[in-house]
């Protein structure tokens, strides 16, 4: 045993002596340079981040919201008009003086001017050869006393125009000061001159219809918001072959994500038949998946949503 | 400490930084197997040479046995030194049958059975001696994977925690700690495969040695009976 003990001992001693201090660590292994992939990161701002302004504006450096004619600035104004008070909607707008369609007075009739009595003439002078188509013309001379217009031609009155029905939109807001500004925007019967009275002089540069204020839903929570409306979209049979009957709904969100009034077909859905049918069904798409889970930190940036509706998408 | 050692970039790889690496249970599971290992081969070249032995023992006897010497001959012969295998075996069985003859033993049923035992017994002790500590081949075969796997485990957790520690999971981090852990599986299949070979082997190498045994007893015992039959007829 002694034997057998030893010579074992003396073979790991070996193998783990050749193994340990011989026997160098594996090499790293080599690894060929990786073709890189230029990774460019475009900031897409100019999309979502929108200030007001002017939407055919160019471009220019400082942003600026469309021109108003008085300069008379009032602090903290929250929408963009000429009104000395800041309103939340327009005030009522002054009817539109319509065209008098005022009867045209019949044209005169060029009838041959009676004969006023002519008499008759006495033997022309022989000398004076008579020239019978001069003579007609010269007889005929309109009489400007016949011409004249009838007195008493019946005019029509214009009708009165019934004031398009104002729907008061109540926005939900504590402050007891907007209220006021509602009801006085309601009250006020001046002449129609925009929102607000946010002030500018300068020309109206390139811009949306509201600031964004530069939050921005990113594209996972588009995707998001995309999702849960295809959920609720049952495309309507024989919608899917039209490849053209794409839909765009704008809607409005309260803070919670539900939908605010109702939301509004704003391309497509016109005419008849099927494309109505594919209009409807994106409404209701829209209606029955409120309220919609987005980001509370970016309301700013999907109070105003505007959804289109591609049907040939979903196939 | 162990963090720092994980996340630094150029560690030593080699099989000595990676088993001083290791934490305390990995290192006594990689020992332990070490020894195991060592124990083994021991084993392993002690049966070898043995069973090498007893193979040229067996031979040597056989030879002589079959030339035609007289038993009484040989027996003094092998009486006076130590003997091994199937001489132990031919002693122990003339002894008997010469104890029996000297005191006059009458029942050939009898003498018959007590040289059977005593050649029995002494096959038994040879067996004892063949087949020896191959009991622990087979247990370091079956579970030196289990110990080695049971290093491994315990140092890939160790190295996780580590891992968590240093909240890093790059492949640099992770990779030093699992080669470490999986050192101990590589040494316990070390120690392992040659255990079970070496096994299967031995094992079968002492059955043929057995097998060889058994039959010089079987025929000596009929050789012997035949001898009872002729002394006691001649007797009676």
């Amino acid at each position: 045993m002694k034997a057998g003990l030893t010579t074992s001992l003396l073979a790991h001693a070996a193998f783990l002596g050749i193994g340990l201090f011989t026997v160098a660590p594996p090499r790293a292994f080599d690894v060929d340079d990786v073709e890189s992939f230029p990774v460019d990161i475009i900031p897409i701002e100019s999309i979502t981040q929108v200030q007001e302004g002017d939407r055919e504006a160019p471009e220019v450096e400082t942003p600026s919201p469309k021109p108003t004619r008085r300069v008379q600035p009032v602090e903290n104004a929250l929408k963009t008009g000429d009104n000395d008070q800041d309103l939340e909607n327009p005030p009522t707008p002054e009817l539109q003086p319509k065209p008098v369609e005022t009867a045209v007075a019949p044209k005169a009739i060029e009838e041959p001017a009676p004969e006023p009595d002519v008499k008759p003439e006495p033997q022309p002078e022989p000398e004076k050869t008579p020239d019978p188509v001069a003579d007609t013309i010269a007889e005929q001379e309109p009489d400007p006393e016949s011409a004249e217009l009838p007195e008493d031609v019946p005019v029509p009155t214009p009708r009165p125009k019934t004031p398009p029905p104002q729907t008061a939109k109540t926005p939900k807001t504590e402050q007891a000061d907007q209220k006021t500004d509602q009801v006085a925007a309601l009250l006020n019967k001046e002449k129609a001159a925009g929102g607000g009275a946010k002030r500018a002089t300068k020309q109206a540069s390139l811009g949306g219809e509201r600031t964004t204020k530069g939050s921005k839903l990113t594209q996972s929570e588009m995707d998001a918001l995309r999702g849960q409306i295809q959920r609720c979209w049952n495309v309507p049979a024989g919608v899917s072959n039209a490849e053209d009957l794409k839909i765009s709904i704008k809607m409005r969100l309260d803070k919670s994500g539900a939908i605010e009034g109702r939301p509004e077909v704003v391309s497509g859905g016109g005419g008849t038949g099927i494309s109505r049918i594919a209009a409807e069904s994106a409404r209701r798409a829209v209606l029955r998946c409120a309220p919609f889970n987005l980001p509370a930190a970016k309301y700013d940036a999907w109070a105003d949503v505007i959804v289109h509706f591609d049907p040939s998408d979903m196939f | 400490m162990e963090q720092i050692a994980l996340a630094a970039p150029g560690s030593e790889l080699s099989i000595w930084a990676l088993f001083w690496q290791a934490g305390w249970i990995v290192k006594s599971v990689m020992i332990g197997l070490l020894l195991a290992s060592v124990w083994t081969w021991a084993i392993v070249v002690d049966k070898m040479v043995a069973y090498a032995r007893m193979r040229r023992t067996l031979n040597k006897f056989e030879q002589v046995f079959w030339s035609g010497q007289s038993l009484e001959e040989l027996y003094r012969s092998l009486s006076e030194r130590k003997t091994s295998g199937m001489g132990t075996i031919f002693v122990a069985a003339m002894r008997e049958w010469k104890k029996s003859f000297e005191k006059g033993a009458n029942s050939q049923l009898a003498l018959q059975t007590r040289i059977d035992k005593a050649m029995d017994l002494a096959l038994g002790r040879e067996m004892e001696r063949l087949e020896g500590r191959l009991g622990f081949l087979a247990t370091i075969g079956s579970a030196a994977p289990f110990i080695g796997l049971f290093g491994t485990v315990i140092g890939i957790m160790t190295s996780f925690q580590a891992i968590a520690g240093s909240k890093s999971t790059n492949l640099a981090v992770v990779a030093p700690g699992i080669a470490e852990a999986l050192l101990a599986t590589a040494i316990g299949l070390l120690a392992a495969i040659p255990a079970v070979v070496a096994y299967n082997k031995l094992s079968s190498d002492a059955g043929k040695l057995s097998a060889r045994m058994e039959g010089f007893a079987d025929e000596f015992s009929a050789i012997l009976s035949r001898q009872i039959d002729e002394k006691l007829g001649s007797r009676a």
